[in-house]
């Protein structure tokens, strides 16, 4: 076997923290063999950005080098002065960042910026440069190389930006690419070009690739090898089929159980407990016991090394063990009762529009974010709207509540007025950081629900805030807590908590899941699902993650530049017949079960953002079974496969 | 862009419009009659009645106003009641002597404060970046007329390299010329120069941790053409707002500082015309000092959009 | 929490503290009367009955530091209070409300900003007999459109922030989404500016005074000692060295208390790596 690419050699990273340090790397390990692509999966803090900024040698001028080493080919990275180190820098090493909006310089076109490493390691001039972008960029899938070469950054997609940095990492050939999180920024079917346009220059050029992701469906489906850290410490590596298939570290274990399949609908999924450990100050003994089920005496003390690719002394023992779920979670999970065939909806909303004005500096022009749409909504169910960014799904959600008012349609929430309608109808948002005032405390954000509508006061108050808490499996240690003492699935908590203070009968989630890591994410919905079951609250769920609404939903409503294109049970949407839309957005989850190798449907183009009305089908610019001029010329009708089941599309039932 | 720019040349034409009529209000409630001025104390009615119908002071006051505005709009700026000289020349010289003070101050503001400024954040917690910044602290810190006397006396007085007050036009010599100027411009600039250094320093330290920075350097790029070609121009988007708040301080400074070295620009002509009651001089002077800040305004956005293709091109490429 | 005050806020806040104390009990504490003319001591240097000498009428220039200071003192700490009464509630009510409510306010500063600062304060004192209260009236509503534009920017962020969401969705009144959930989050960056200001409005008051539009003799003020001194400088250097020296240290002081301040309300400065 030929000599790796790249091998990390117990390598340790620290940086400062307070008055010591904090271990950010400790004794990692791995290798990149020769043309072969490896994975390496972590959730934030695992350390895995700080691994590629260690290998491109940019680490920031405060983080410390505590020992080990990194082999580049075989030859110690740090023993290299740092000329000859920056000369392979964008040559030989090359590396495309997490987010393609803030990687590209503003100011300089970005042919200019792609053309940059080939000045300055290939020599080239400017003439036979300029050429070889456009080269790259026609190489990396852009229809027109001539065009965007000369573009500046902010007149391209996320799309274009991600492939034009792709394009930038290629232009010396190097003989190793870091993908930093490459598509985490990205809409899920620009995901998938992007994935689709990686895994055929690995083809083409042999790359070895080092790829750093959260996400377990991406290795699946572009890695050979994956290396699972967790705080900082390599805890299996192996083969990716090995590792996703029978892992064998309980952290992995709890990852894939964490983990909401499309393919695979659980009552209930399997969380890791607990919260990351503080890394100035670490656990004694094995770094995950304190989350870890399987633990005993021995492993609060033993500290863990790698053996046989795995940091856990029982491994073995364990081999068939599956990961379970937190006792609480699974025994106490009430059951659901659902609800009586003929309970008129709790939700009613009809031709439900807004219109924005853009108003530029220069010009002003209108954008129909939500148009002309229609739901229903029963007591206790659970309504998935998915959709990607900008199609007009968090409009239509906060409209729902009232914070944004319908240009045109009605609202019906239990046939209530607005002003009870602000205590039946209520929110939980994306970013746990943005969510709770920063400034009061769990017992004054929580509570104030309930004083404003007189619910609750004196000591009462404290008593039903406590139980609140609960609900959310909070103890009432949290009551005096701020929010910055919060990690970011307890600050989610304490959103729920606020909004089932005032027993709302219908809650929209806004992406109420997508800002957290896939254990802590479980363990939300789980809370969320037990919450549906004991309080018989109904929910919108919002998602652009297809798997998540999946996992919770009862019924599904599929949204495209702002209208339902698709609509229906679960099983019914998830199956055949699909709109194509939906069949897209299904095809381009990375799964974990899945694997490579499956026939996908791509879509054209980027996502296009809601916008004035089109003659015609909505979707037909980017349609890949679009049938002939129908498409562009008439409203598609909706056509009913099933009972409830919706689709608005020209192509006929059989096809 | 040019549509951009008359909309707001139109805007500059009405604030100078509600200016001149805030101006002219103002000025006439300035206590003191002036006709009374004009001739002194021992004026005779008569006398005092004859100036009074020769300024049209007995007209009702928006009669006045417009008499005044549809003489600005011809040009005509009204007549000095102290020098009794036409405005127009009288203004025009000294905002030509006031603009060289203040043209050579700004580029040297703008010169060595963005210098000093992107070589103490390259430098971030150096010696040479805490000395600037100590530095930049004081002069930030003294203000303008304190810092002129003391000049004065170091430099006029004690050393006597310099003469301490008066002007010298070109036409005197070169170095006569530069001999006189350089110790107000030296006032001037010492403040601003802080302030633009400081403001530079903290921009080009964000745009330093800015992920195209690091993507530059992944590049494999020198770190001096890191510096040069991808975080000099993004950090200096910012300070051109700074350049232009600063124009502002400026014309703060030049007031003072030609009062303190007798220098005869426009803002020596202000004071000295308010201490006078020389109504039409404030009147005149306010209103064109109004529009050349609302001009280095402009100047200033203009220069913005310049460096800032996000609003030099459209969006056109994003479907 | 314990909260760490900075180092520079701790020096910063004892000089100013102690320049607050001596400009308040100054009355009390000079050796003399501020206006008290006497013509056979006239620009005596520093002695130990003249502890900074005295001036071109014999008056102790020690005394009317004392004195000059609180002129300096309430044109900074007045005007910046005049800024921040009118122009926070005009910037949150621009930042919150938007539409034409935001429109005609911003257009209103527009027009204010519009004129140089100096001039501005030229102006307004041109105008009228001067008067100290005035002066800092004047050189508040200067800072004015500074403080609402700061305001409107903070507020238009903080309003589009989940938290403030969620309490439009509970149905709370605007005067407690302003007061109570967007206002304490609002500060840090007003604080800071404010400390910034009352820099500013002591130069621009010492300024103005300076040029004759402040005070009016016989008053004590820091820039108007400095402007009466200005004749002898050569020979009497000391009647404007002092209350120059002063006005530095006052001046470096407060800033040292907003630099400090920064360092502590700053959440970029904060918070750590992600």
């Amino acid at each position: 076997m030929s000599q790796p690419v790249l091998r990390l050699a117990r390598l340790c990273v620290d940086y400062p923290a307070g008055d010591g340090w904090l271990g950010a790397l400790e004794d990692v390990s791995f290798e990149v063999g020769a043309g072969r692509a490896l994975g390496v999966v972590g959730e934030s803090g695992s350390g895995k950005s700080t691994t590629a900024l260690a290998v491109l040698g940019l680490l920031a001028p405060e983080a410390r080098i505590a020992g080990g080493d990194i082999l580049f080919k075989g030859a110690s990275l740090f023993a290299l002065p740092d000329a000859e180190r920056r000369a392979l820098r964008g040559n030989r090493i090359s590396i495309v960042f997490q987010d393609p909006f803030a990687s590209l310089n503003p100011s300089i076109p970005v042919g200019r910026q792609i053309a940059e490493p080939l000045a300055l390691h290939k020599g080239l001039s400017d003439g036979a440069a300029g050429e070889e972008v456009r080269r790259l960029l026609a190489e990396v899938g852009i229809a027109n190389p001539q065009q965007v070469a000369l573009a500046y950054p902010h007149q391209l997609s996320g799309g274009m930006k991600q492939r034009a940095l792709i394009a930038t990492a290629l232009a010396c050939s190097p003989d190793l690419l870091v993908l930093d999180e490459p598509t985490t920024a990205l809409d899920v079917t620009i995901e998938a070009q992007i994935l689709d346009l990686l895994e055929k220059l690995r083809r083409d050029r042999g790359l070895s690739m080092l790829y750093i992701t959260h996400n377990l469906g991406v290795v699946a489906r572009i890695c050979d090898d994956v290396c699972v850290l967790y705080a900082g410490r390599v805890v299996e590596t192996g083969s990716a089929e090995s590792v996703l298939r029978q892992p064998r570290h309980p952290y992995t274990k709890g990852l894939l159980a964490s983990l909401p399949r499309v393919a695979e609908r659980k009552h209930r999924l399997a969380p890791i407990p607990g919260r990351f450990p503080d890394l100035s100050a670490p656990p004694s003994g094995c770094i995950f016991h304190p989350r870890c089920h399987f633990a005993v005496d021995r492993c609060k003390t033993e500290p863990q090394v790698l053996d046989k690719d795995v940091r856990c002394w029982r491994a073995e023992e364990l081999a068939d063990a599956a990961w379970q779920a937190p006792a609480e979670q699974v025994d106490d999970a009430p059951v659901r009762v659902p609800a009586a065939d003929g309970t008129p909806p709790l939700v009613n909303v009809d031709a439900l529009t807004k219109e924005f004005r853009l108003g530029g500096m220069f010009n002003s022009s209108r954008v129909q974010a939500v148009d002309g749409v229609t739901l229903r909504v029963a007591p206790g169910e659970v309504l998935g709207l998915v959709g990607e960014s900008g199609c007009g799904k968090s409009t239509l959600g906060r409209m729902l509540i009232g914070l944004i008012e319908p240009s045109a349609g009605t609202i019906g929430i239990d046939g209530g007025s607005q002003k009870e309608n602000r205590r039946n109808a209520q929110i939980i948002f994306q970013n746990p950081d943005s969510s709770l005032n920063p400034r009061k405390t769990v017992e004054a954000i929580v509570g104030r629900p309930l004083v404003l509508h007189g619910l609750a006061s004196g000591g009462d108050l404290r008593k039903r805030v406590v139980e609140l808490l609960e609900m959310v499996r909070l103890s009432p240690a949290y009551l005096a807590r701020y929010p910055h003492q919060l990690s970011g699935g307890e600050k989610q908590r304490v959103g729920i908590a606020r909004a089932i203070a005032t027993s709302p009968k219908f809650i929209v989630c806004d992406e109420a899941v997508s800002a957290l890591d896939v254990s802590v994410q479980a363990y939300v919905l789980n809370v969320l699902a037990d919450l549906r079951d004991r309080l018989n609250v109904a929910y919108l769920f919002i998602s652009h993650d297809l798997s998540v609404i999946a996992h919770i939903a009862d019924r599904i409503a599929v949204m495209y530049r702002g209208a339902i294109v698709e609509e229906g049970p679960v099983d019914d949407v998830l199956g055949p017949p699909f709109h194509p839309y939906t069949e897209a957005l299904l095809s381009a989850i990375p799964d974990v079960e899945r694997g490579s190798g499956v026939q996908r449907i791509r879509l054209r183009g980027d996502a296009v953002e809601s916008g004035r009305h089109v003659r015609g089908c909505r979707f037909q610019h980017r349609c890949p079974r679009k049938i002939g001029a129908i498409c562009e010329s008439e409203t598609p009708p909706v056509i009913e496969p099933s009972p409830g089941h919706r689709i608005a599309c020209h192509i006929p039932l059989g096809n | 862009m040019l549509a951009y720019t008359l909309k707001r040349l139109a805007y500059i034409a009405v604030i100078l419009m509600v200016m001149s009529m805030l101006i002219f209000w103002a000025t006439q409630v300035m206590p003191g009659d002036v006709a009374q001025m004009i001739l002194g104390q021992f004026a005779t009615e008569d006398q005092i009645g004859a100036v009074r119908a020769r300024l049209h002071l007995d007209d009702p006051i928006h009669a006045q106003y417009l008499r005044w505005a549809s003489g600005l709009l011809r040009g005509d700026l009204g007549v000095s009641m102290m020098m009794d000289r036409p405005i127009g020349p009288l203004i025009g010289e000294a905002i030509l002597r006031s603009a060289v003070l203040a043209g050579i101050s700004i580029v040297f503001v703008a010169v060595i404060g963005i210098w000093l400024g992107v070589y103490s954040a390259v430098r971030r917690g150096s010696k040479t970046d805490r000395a600037i910044s100590i530095a930049s602290y004081f002069f930030i810190s003294v203000p303008e007329f304190f810092w002129a006397i003391v000049v004065i006396l170091m430099f006029a007085g004690t050393l006597g390299w310099f003469p301490a007050t008066g002007y010298a036009a070109l036409s005197e010599g070169f170095w006569t010329w530069l001999r006189h100027i350089i110790l107000p411009v030296a006032t001037l600039v010492s403040g601003l120069v802080a302030h633009v250094s400081r403001l530079t320093r903290s921009s080009m330290i964000e745009t330093m941790q800015s992920q195209y920075v690091t993507a530059a350097r992944a590049k494999g790029l020198p770190e001096n053409v890191v510096i040069r070609r991808h975080a000099l121009r993004n950090a200096l988007v910012p300070t051109i707002t700074v350049l232009a708040i600063d124009v502002g301080l400026l014309m703060g400074g030049i007031v003072v500082v030609e009062t303190v070295f007798s220098y005869p620009g426009l803002g020596r002509m202000l004071i000295f015309a308010i201490e006078q009651k020389d109504i039409p001089v404030v009147q005149a002077g306010i209103l064109s000092v109004t529009a050349v800040y609302a001009l280095a305004n402009l100047a200033a956005d203009l220069l913005y959009a310049f460096f800032n293709p996000r609003i030099r091109y459209g969006n056109a490429l994003a479907r | 929490m314990a909260t760490r005050w900075p180092a520079s806020f701790v020096v910063g806040a004892s000089v100013f503290g102690a320049v607050v104390v001596a400009a308040l009990l100054g009355p009390h504490i000079a050796p003399f009367p501020y206006d008290g003319i006497d013509i056979m001591a006239r620009f005596l240097p520093p002695d130990a009955t003249h502890w900074l000498g005295t001036d071109e009428f014999g008056r102790d220039v020690f005394s009317r530091l004392l004195y000059g200071g609180r002129l300096s003192l309430l044109m900074g700490i007045g005007a910046t209070s005049v800024s921040l009464v009118v122009g926070v509630p005009l910037g949150l009510a621009a930042g919150y409300y938007g539409g034409k409510v935001d429109e005609t306010i911003m257009r209103t500063i527009d027009l204010v900003i519009s004129v140089p600062p100096i001039l501005m304060g030229i102006l307004i004192l041109s105008m009228t007999p001067p008067n100290p209260w005035k002066t800092a009236i004047a050189v508040g509503i200067i800072y004015v459109p500074i403080m609402v534009r700061l305001t409107r920017g903070v507020t238009l962020e903080l309003a589009s922030e989940e938290f403030v969401l969620a309490a439009r969705a509970r149905g709370e009144r605007a005067w407690y989404i302003l007061g109570a959930e967007i206002l304490p989050n609002a500060w840090p960056p007003i604080i800071v500016e404010s400390a910034l200001r009352v820099t500013f409005a002591i130069m621009l008051g010492a300024a103005l005074s300076f040029l004759g539009l402040g005070v009016h003799p016989p008053a004590s003020d820091w820039g108007l000692m400095i402007a009466e001194s200005r004749p002898f400088i050569d020979s009497a250097p000391w009647v404007a060295l002092a209350p120059g020296f002063v006005l530095c240290v006052t001046v470096i002081a407060v800033n040292l208390m907003g630099d400090g301040l920064r360092e502590m309300l700053d959440p970029r400065l904060k918070r750590g790596r992600g």
